[in-house]
């Protein structure tokens, strides 16, 4: 196994964790672990396993939609701001100051849906610009045109091939420029020329806009050509318990 | 890491955007809620129209009815002046006046014109400002020539409003028969329910002055020859008194039994008009509570499976960052807008069912008269109430969307 970059992450850190644990008891029970993870602003990872790694649960700890039981250190940095302590936002259940980190500075696209069926294209992708009340209509046609999805924003997803909706999800996480997008199988359900397309729109796009991006993925292959900094799980079974404990290492 | 207050305002803006975009797209669905709503609604407003409409014209009629205020002396009495001043004192009479003997008020009506004449004995009857029966169904004579005649009198004499009679009054003094003779201009004619024998309705001063003349004396006022009347206060055998209200004839009669005075009230009417006004509104409030609740239910039903079936796309909202107290006007915002939509639809349906209602029953019906009647006020009013009862149907709906974890509901099962 290749090992990861030097843990000295060369740009700032925008997360900074430190021992951060989930578990789930019960029969099926899973525990994901990670001993510390420093992503710097503008990198480009691939959390990188099978499906039920753990690849899930650290994106949804990363974009903070998921409760740590605990943590050492759990520190959202973005750009021109102060950290955030994310943990600390957690257990004094601050769940506006989290959503509010999001809308700001995150973006999210998800393996399938996650685009509301009643809003156009148009209006899907402008929605974070809404929320924050930034001006919509340039940066959504821009992004668009990036996208090669420009000749349907008067659409509805409905109306759309499932490429074209991806591509849309990728637009609207884009389209507030924030600091970094998480995306979570964004090709997965595609077949193998359009999830390439897309994926290459989407790391040429995440490098020009200087996005911080990470992707969870099991298409090994293309990972490392692209720049990607892998991040992978190790897989555990403990015998007295049967709980499968994941680790995160990268 | 905090939005200002204007960045705030932005995010709701979106979410109440979002919740109307979604309820546009869902319109067959919308449309069923709105319906759904409009069927529990409109016919409660019916209900409630012919509640106001129907028991109001029938309390106007039975306890508004200046006959059922009416207080009868039985039997003749002496009433001086100042038992008619402390009468006219109490806050429960709405008026009182003194009646002269009967057998004296009474007068031989003539109409000479026309090509033969027609003439009537009538009962006269003292009135004056504030005399319930003819502010109900006609005008007050202002003065001593003036005459309000009963629908059968002006009948027989074949008059109406503006001509002239002339009242014919008789005695016989030592064997000598007299007469004499008064112009009295016609100023109304009451219908018959108001007062069913013939009668005019004329000022107490020329009752007076008639019963007077019939006991040899004579008038300067109306210039009727006779001997002067004794100085001293005048004393009547009865008088004609209307309560305040229907309420307070028990109370009044009651007061009059304490006197020593037998008096005739309509109590036994007045109190199953009461109780039937009661029943009737106990029975509508009976209704309007079931109503309420099975609205309440379903409102509430409609919202909290709307927002069951859209976890995923609320999911997504927290996702993107909207802020809880943002996304819980999305079920709020749609409940509002079904509200408003189904009570505009519920009073459609209700004018038109009240016009209809109206019109079959326009023949039993006089002018200003209902079956079936909501004021704007009324319908204000039940529009202010779904939208109020809309807002707390779905507030469970809102709590149950403020604890959606975005990380049970974004992913595809």
């Amino acid at each position: 196994m290749p090992s990861p970059e030097p843990s000295g992450v060369k740009n700032k850190p925008i997360f900074r964790l430190d021992k951060v644990s989930k578990q789930w008891s019960g029969g099926n029970g899973f525990a994901l672990t990670v001993p510390a993870l420093t992503i710097g602003q503008g990198e480009k990872v691939a959390l990188v396993g099978f499906s039920g790694c753990g690849k899930s649960t650290l994106l949804d700890l990363l974009a903070m939609v998921l409760r740590p039981d605990s943590a050492t250190e759990f520190a959202f940095i973005a750009s021109q701001d102060e950290p955030l302590d994310v943990i600390k936002a957690w257990g004094r259940k601050d769940l506006n100051a989290l959503a509010c980190a999001r809308m700001l500075h995150m973006g999210y696209v998800l393996q399938t849906g996650g685009l509301f069926p009643f809003l156009s294209v148009r209006d899907n992708i402008g929605l974070t610009r809404q929320g924050l009340g930034l001006p919509v209509k340039d940066a959504v046609e821009t992004v668009a045109k990036r996208l090669d999805i420009d000749r349907h924003l008067e659409k509805l997803p409905g109306q759309l091939s499932v490429g074209e909706r991806q591509r849309v999800a990728i637009a609207r996480a884009m389209a507030h420029e924030p600091s970094v997008v998480i995306a979570d199988e964004p090709t997965a359900s595609l077949d193998p020329i359009n999830a390439e397309e897309i994926m290459g729109m989407f790391t040429s796009l995440v490098d020009e806009y200087h996005v911080t991006l990470i992707v969870a993925t099991h298409d090994w292959r293309r990972v490392d050509e692209r720049g990607f900094r892998r991040v992978e799980f190790q897989l555990k079974q403990d015998a007295t318990d049967g709980i499968v404990r994941a680790t995160v290492c990268g | 890491m905090r939005l200002n207050r204007g960045e705030h305002k932005h995010g709701l803006e979106t979410v109440i955007r979002l919740s109307l975009k979604d309820y546009f797209h869902e319109r067959l669905l919308s449309a069923c809620a709105v319906l759904g709503l409009a069927a529990v609604l409109a016919p409660l407003l019916l209900l409630f129209g012919v509640k106001s409409g129907i028991i109001n014209t029938m309390a106007d009629r039975l306890i508004e009815d200046p006959r059922n205020r009416e207080i009868t002396p039985v039997g003749s009495g002496r009433y001086g002046e100042e038992w008619f001043s402390a009468a006219a004192k109490r806050p429960d009479v709405a008026f009182v006046i003194p009646q002269t003997r009967s057998i004296a008020a009474n007068m031989v009506l003539y109409n000479g014109e026309g090509e033969r004449p027609h003439s009537v004995v009538v009962d006269l009857i003292p009135t004056g400002e504030n005399d319930p029966l003819l502010e109900k169904w006609g005008h007050i004579p202002k003065n001593e020539t003036s005459v309000a005649l009963s629908n059968t009198a002006a009948r027989k004499l074949n008059v109406t409003i503006g001509q002239e009679v002339i009242g014919r009054v008789g005695r016989s003094v030592a064997g000598i028969k007299e007469q004499v003779a008064i112009k009295l201009k016609v100023v109304a004619v009451l219908p018959i329910e108001a007062y069913p024998r013939e009668a005019a309705f004329v000022r107490l001063r020329l009752l007076e002055a008639t019963e007077d003349y019939r006991d040899g004396r004579g008038s300067e006022a109306f210039g009727w020859p006779g001997q002067a009347r004794p100085t001293g206060p005048r004393e009547y055998p009865s008088f004609r008194l209307y309560a305040r209200s229907i309420y307070d004839v028990t109370e009044l009669r009651d007061t009059f039994f304490e006197q020593g005075l037998e008096v005739y009230a309509k109590v036994e009417e007045i109190e199953v008009v009461q109780s039937l006004d009661r029943s009737f509104t106990l029975i509508f409030q009976l209704i309007a509570i079931v109503a309420v609740f099975g609205y309440f239910a379903s409102m509430a039903s409609n919202v909290l499976a709307s927002v069951n079936r859209k976890s995923r796309h609320l999911g997504v909202t927290r996702l993107i960052g909207f802020s809880t107290g943002n996304i819980v006007w999305f079920p709020i915002v749609q409940a509002l807008a079904t509200s408003i939509l189904g009570t505009v639809t519920a009073i459609c349906f209700y004018l038109i069912v009240e016009v209809l209602i109206n019109h079959l029953f326009s023949q039993y019906l006089s002018a200003g008269e209902y079956v079936c009647r909501l004021s704007l006020g009324h319908l204000t009013v039940a529009l202010g109430f779904t939208v109020t009862m809309s807002m707390m149907a779905s507030a469970y709906a809102a709590f149950r969307v403020a604890k959606i974890e975005p990380s049970e509901v974004i992913r595809d099962v």
